[in-house]
């Protein structure tokens, strides 16, 4: 491998890292705050791609899927927290089943909708071109996405830890029957928390859009995806998610290009090593058995 | 424990009675789902005439969720279509049809092929999508000595003399109308030798059965042309990013590409062989003709451009069979056929003419087989039979290229390969 293609590789694994980092944060997040591995994520994501479909196909305009998907999912994840999961709180088993059927209706109610044909998004006017990398051209687009996980990174990070909701979440995280005892409304949190994480799955969505095909089945290959970034980063932590999907993209990306036959077992190997040496992944935190 | 489970067993008999006393009353009103046929008595009845021939019963086992569901769909647009214009009878046989989902599932498939078998007992039965599936249920249609249309499937070895019938051999009771993966790959290898000149080809192609054997029989197509591979790359079946294996194209010197991909796979390498501008730095696409099938064109449009693609039939095929198929099919459900739709369009012609040669009887195996290994006709495609030997259709294979016509990306036909029949081992 020339230097000039390694560097041009290399921004392939972090755009995919960055991707695989918008769409894993609000897997994390949810299960930081309430114990849920979230498995309708994936649904969640498919249902950004579609919406930003219908939004290209009404309006021709990317701009407007980014501003109008994520809050429709997260509003959907407002009313689903607590009609169903809230039902079933503290049993974490029955709350993983009951997001596998939320994700098996949501995924035939897209296909039913939007048809099981594959589509595709064009990248949005302005990011549709290349640019000279080293000699060589690259896609504005992919560039855009890494910027887009960079930013988004930070501004998590300072909600996190300079917000109010973010005092109330790291709160919750740590131990959510004594905030609810010093008076929050732990319910409310609960819904906002799932809320949130909805919307960053349908964030996704919308910026995986124009890359990806759109299809029935994209669900569960992306949350497989963001489940592996998550269990090597550490679940339930913000650095967590970030420091997953660094490793991840660019391993996934070079696993392709060295070892072509080993492709797709790479990640999964390096998730069983992490799991080894660190059960708890990269940046997890020790959680104590409630 | 025990009582419980009495119980429970109890109550599901109770509900099943009165299931099966609902259903038999609403089999009279309602008109099922055809997926949702469960017994013989829910199939789609047939309109009485005058002194029809007993019922001819076709199963057919298709794609109706999952990744090909979109495939299925068609096929059975085009099966449907066909009876319908056949006044839903052939050889003066009412048909029915009872159509099982094979959710891209060897499993699955093997079970519902067992249905067809011992419950439905189907005459005939066609469809299956996916190669492995053919395959599992290879063993099972041969022993029950069932006559056995597949309709899309390419996977070589279904209708090829193998060594201890791995991973699958041909049958007496299995046809093909739909193709093998060497008569879309081989010739248009050497046609590339040969006829455009091309010296030196670089493949990148899906890592499974199919896309293997696809780059096998170019590379053997091209090289006993004359020509030479460089070099090689796979990508996983449904690789989510194609950046780095587009990359990796880039950073080699052959120009030519042969690939194999179709569906989620092509629309994702189409577009990051865009995003790298492969076409500006001189890289020709090139491929299997599923790579720029309607269901990718229609989605990647111009950036698809310039892709030289081989495959038996093109929507714009120009002759009256086909001009009459499309414009059919576009009546009816205001969309254009896909190359599956005529796949399974041709196995229902294939069907009709032997049905009727031998006037409809297909009790007889031996004559029905022989009947349809003389089935001759003018397909959409141009002229279609089958090989006598492997039951796999011998025709003309196209050489696409893919043009924008007045803003729209179209397979247009720039040269052909006559004759195509596989070599059967």
């Amino acid at each position: 491998m020339t230097p000039e293609t390694a560097v041009v590789q290399a921004l392939n694994g972090i755009s995919f890292g960055a991707l695989l980092f918008i769409l894993a944060a609000g897997l994390s997040l949810i299960f930081g705050m309430m114990d849920v591995v979230n498995l309708a994520h994936g649904a969640f994501y498919m249902l950004g791609a579609y919406i930003t479909l219908t939004v290209v196909q009404r309006t021709g305009q990317f701009w407007l899927a980014l501003l109008l998907a994520p809050p429709l999912i997260g509003a959907l994840g407002l009313v689903m927290e607590p009609l169903l999961l809230r039902r079933l709180r503290g049993r974490h088993l029955d709350q993983v089943l009951l997001t596998i059927g939320v994700s098996l209706v949501i995924a035939d109610l897209v296909g039913l909708t939007w048809g099981r044909e594959i589509r595709s998004v064009p990248f949005p006017a302005g990011l549709d071109h290349a640019i000279s990398i080293l000699g060589g051209d690259y896609p504005v687009y992919r560039l855009f996405v890494i910027a887009f996980g960079v930013v988004l990174a930070v501004i998590l990070a300072i909600v996190h830890r300079r917000t109010r909701v973010g005092a109330l979440i790291r709160a919750g995280v740590q131990d959510a029957p004594m905030l609810a005892a010093l008076g929050v409304d732990i319910d409310r949190l609960f819904a906002v928390t799932f809320a949130i994480g909805a919307a960053l799955a349908g964030l996704a969505g919308v910026i995986a859009a124009p890359v990806f095909g759109i299809y029935p089945g994209m669900d569960v290959d992306y949350l497989i995806y963001s489940l592996v970034v998550v269990v090597v980063g550490g679940l339930g932590t913000l650095s967590g998610a970030v420091a997953g999907s660094a490793l991840i993209g660019p391993i996934d990306t070079f696993g392709k290009v060295l070892f072509p036959q080993f492709a797709l077992a790479l990640i999964f190997a390096v998730m069983a090593l992490v799991l080894l040496l660190r059960p708890t992944g990269l940046l997890g935190r020790i959680r104590i058995a409630r | 424990m025990d009582a419980k489970n009495g119980a429970e067993r109890r109550s599901y008999r109770l509900t099943r009675r009165k299931f099966l006393a609902a259903s038999s009353a609403a089999a009279a009103i309602a008109a099922c789902g055809p997926a949702a046929t469960p017994n013989p008595s829910g199939a789609a009845t047939v309109e009485p005439t005058a002194s029809p021939g007993p019922a001819l019963k076709i199963g057919q086992l298709l794609p109706f969720t999952k990744v090909y569901a979109e495939l299925g769909n068609s096929m059975k647009r085009a099966t449907d279509l066909y009876l319908k214009q056949k006044g839903n009878k052939l050889a003066n046989r009412p048909v029915t049809v009872v159509y099982e989902d094979e959710a891209n599932d060897p499993v699955v498939g093997a079970q519902k092929t067992q249905k067809f078998i011992d419950s439905d007992r189907v005459d005939l039965m066609m469809g299956i999508v996916a190669t492995p599936i053919a395959y599992a249920v290879r063993n099972a249609i041969d022993a029950a000595k069932l006559v056995f249309i597949e309709t899309n499937a390419g996977g070589n070895a279904l209708t090829r003399t193998t060594t201890n019938c791995t991973p699958s051999c041909k049958s007496k009771y299995i046809f093909r109308s739909s193709f093998s993966s060497y008569q879309i790959s081989y010739p248009i290898g050497e046609y590339f030798a040969t006829q455009k000149g091309v010296k030196e080809v670089f493949t990148f192609v899906a890592d499974y059965g199919f896309g293997n054997e696809s780059a096998a029989d170019f590379t053997s197509g091209f090289t006993k042309g004359g020509g030479k591979i460089t070099g090689s790359l796979k990508a996983p079946l449904g690789s989510a990013d194609f950046l780095p294996y587009v990359t990796q194209l880039k950073a080699q010197n052959t120009k030519d590409i042969y690939s194999f991909f179709s569906g989620t796979d092509a629309i994702n390498y189409i577009k990051a062989w865009t995003q790298l501008g492969m076409t500006a730095a001189g890289y020709k696409m090139n491929g299997a003709g599923f790579l720029t099938e309607q269901d990718v064109l229609k989605e990647v449009k111009e950036q698809a451009n310039g892709a030289t693609t081989s495959l038996f039939w093109a929507v714009t095929l120009d002759n009256a069979e086909n001009k009459a198929f499309v414009d059919l099919y576009q009546k009816e459900y205001s969309l254009l056929p896909d190359v599956f739709a005529l796949q399974a369009w041709d196995g229902m012609q294939a069907v009709d003419l032997a049905l009727q040669a031998v006037k409809g009887d297909t009790t007889n195996k031996d004559a029905f087989i022989a009947a349809l290994e003389n089935v001759k006709f003018k397909s959409p495609r141009g002229d279609f039979e089958f090989d006598k030997e492997t039951h796999n259709p011998i025709q003309d294979m196209y050489i696409r290229e893919v043009k924008v016509q007045s803003g729209q990306a179209v397979n247009t036909i720039v040269g052909k390969v006559a004759r195509v029949t596989d070599p059967g081992k």
